[in-house]
């Protein structure tokens, strides 16, 4: 068996009187892994560890091998997408890839050759030399990831990258997260919204209240949560349209605008998806801007699973 | 050893490129330019003031006493109050408390903090950005002030040429130190800013008038030592400007540089030390 890209033992972290993590103790394998669990359960804590970003309160955490807190050598490693959303706005995104790179050790030239082809895989080789702060929320997302893969880490971490993309950007993004698996890398990717993480991998960490739920592959635990109804929230051009199109759906069971918004419940996230994909695409339904799903989703389905 | 120094400077100009261009165009060099753009103003008020009939032939008064004053001494007497006792620690608290302070609250320090750079690597480079910064907008600045005063009432631009040679290097020093010093503070308080501003209008013009031994824990103290202005005797001047002074330090210029050398270094070195082994915990 290979050796785990991601070893935690007894692994704590406290934010003075708040447990952040507690007592976590897992191996995560080679390939792709995915981190799910509603907010608040301790997952960006874990990425934040597992990144060196935060020093263990208590227990250790070994990537790739190595201990990462106070090892910056060791994130060469390591490609980093935080969940938060922060640039040097009046930078280019061109010019702050290649700046990162060049921080990564590239030589100048080559950091702008490879910032070109990290900006081309996530799509905004168009929109390479325009200020960051002009950007719209799905290409900000995909710069943060554009900036976690231009090194070519071996292993990729990546916070709630799909939050706020258009489903089209969802799309891209998911398909560059799966390549990067097919190559024989790493990714740990964390998110709320359990199908997102399905269509990535079928290894997934639950995590909740900073402990570890479960682990391994989870279609049972899937079967169970779809017996919850799935809010989706859809911002788009023309949201009474939308409705219009989406009411013809067997599979939603509910539906109501909010302010320029349609949140729609569905008792079939994965065939809900795939069809809002496949609307967006076409213009029959006007431009769709971001699809979120709130927490309470997963929050519902873990108060469920804890009780049974 | 050689290896990580090298590695651990190549990383600090890396950051250098990277900080001076979000430093130089941010809303607080606007500030910057605001602050030390006042003295330039009231050199300019100076020369319309000096063409008024209260001065005569370089004579003014106050109270009544007959003041004997030039442009050297004027430019003197604004370096120590406009530069040294305000825009070079005021400066110094706002770039260097917020090194590292504006990366943590823009959140932009994850990006930095996950690169394979040393963590002290970040403040070095920030530290210079801030200094090139800084010495771009305020010497400037100074040099304006210079020619704008001191050929007022009869000084010479060629003979004191080599007073605002001094001064530039004085500023540096300064900046340089308090820098420093501030991004320590920044380093290692939960609010720098507060402790920096209670620091410089507080603490420092207290302690360098105090008898005793309290004074040594400024900079002020030592940078006026260094100050190359002659003190005029006998008129109402000398006392405005020994008012501004405070004291006279015993350590002459050797000493006071070393002092202040020492106080930059331990400061930078103690800051780097924090920024490596300190948690930033950014807020959700």
């Amino acid at each position: 068996m290979s050796s785990p890209v991601i070893a935690a033992r007894r692994l704590s972290k406290w934010y003075g009187q708040v447990i952040g993590l507690n007592e976590v103790t897992v191996a995560i394998p080679p390939g792709i892994s995915g981190l799910l669990g509603p907010n608040g359960a301790g997952k960006s804590t874990l990425l934040k560890l597992v990144t060196g970003q935060l020093k263990p309160s208590q227990g250790e955490v070994r990537v790739l091998g190595e201990p990462i807190w106070g090892n910056p050598a060791a994130y060469r490693r390591i490609g980093y997408c935080p969940d938060h959303d922060a640039f040097y706005e009046r930078m280019t995104g061109r010019d702050w890839l290649t700046a990162l790179l060049g921080l990564g050790g590239f030589e100048a030239r080559r950091a702008v050759l490879v910032a070109g082809q990290a900006l081309e895989t996530v799509g905004l080789a168009a929109a390479a030399d325009r200020k960051i702060g002009s950007y719209s929320k799905g290409m900000r997302q995909r710069l943060k990831l554009g900036q976690a893969i231009a090194h070519e880490p071996e292993l990729l971490v990546l916070d709630e990258p799909l939050a706020g993309l258009d489903p089209l950007g969802r799309r891209r993004v998911i398909d560059v997260i799966k390549q990067w698996g097919r190559d024989g890398r790493s990714v740990v990717v964390s998110s709320h919204v359990l199908h997102e993480v399905e269509l990535m991998t079928s290894n997934i960490l639950l995590l909740n209240n900073g402990r570890i739920l479960a682990e391994g592959n989870v279609h049972q635990i899937r079967d169970l949560i779809d017996e919850h109804p799935h809010t989706v929230r859809i911002s788009a051009d023309d949201p009474r349209r939308l409705a219009r199109h989406l009411l013809g759906y067997s599979h939603v069971i509910a539906m109501q605008l909010q302010d320029g918004a349609v949140i729609a419940q569905t008792n079939r996230p994965d065939a809900f998806y795939a069809e809002l994909t496949a609307l967006a695409a076409g213009d029959e339904a006007g431009a769709v801007r971001d699809v979120t799903s709130p927490d309470d989703n997963l929050q519902a389905v873990f108060s469920y699973l804890v009780k049974h | 050893m050689a290896d990580s120094i090298a590695s651990f400077r190549g990383a600090a100009l890396r950051v250098f490129d990277l900080g001076i261009g979000q430093m130089l165009w941010s809303r607080r060099t606007l500030f910057m330019a605001l602050v030390a753009g006042g003295p330039v103003l009231i050199a300019v008020l100076l020369r319309v003031l000096a063409a008024l009939p209260v001065f005569d032939g370089g004579v003014g008064r106050i109270d009544g006493r007959p003041v004997s004053l030039d442009g050297p001494d004027i430019f003197g007497l604004m370096i120590w109050t406009f530069y040294l006792r305000f825009t070079v620690p005021v400066l110094g608290v706002f770039y260097g408390t917020a090194l590292i302070a504006d990366e943590v609250e823009d959140r932009t320090i994850t990006y930095l903090f996950t690169r394979p750079v040393a963590r002290g690597a970040v403040l070095a480079g920030k530290y210079l950005a801030y200094l090139v910064c800084t010495a771009v907008v305020v010497l400037p600045s100074v040099m304006l002030v210079y020619f704008l005063v001191v050929p007022l009432l009869g000084g010479s631009i060629g003979r004191n040429f080599p007073v605002l040679l001094l001064d530039l290097g004085l500023i540096g020093t300064g900046l340089a130190v308090y820098g420093a010093v501030f991004a320590l503070v920044g380093a290692w308080f939960r609010r720098p800013l507060l402790t920096g501003i209670v620091f410089v209008f507080g603490w420092e013009p207290i302690v360098v008038v105090l008898p005793g031994y309290m004074k040594y824990l400024s900079v002020a103290y030592y940078l006026q030592g260094l100050a190359p202005h002659a003190m005029p005797q006998g008129d109402a001047l000398s006392v405005i400007q020994a008012a501004l002074t405070s004291v006279q330090t015993p350590l002459g210029t050797g000493g006071n540089l070393g002092a202040l050398a020492i106080i930059g270094a331990a400061a930078l070195a103690a800051a780097i030390r924090v920024v490596g082994r300190r948690e930033y915990v950014l807020g959700q």
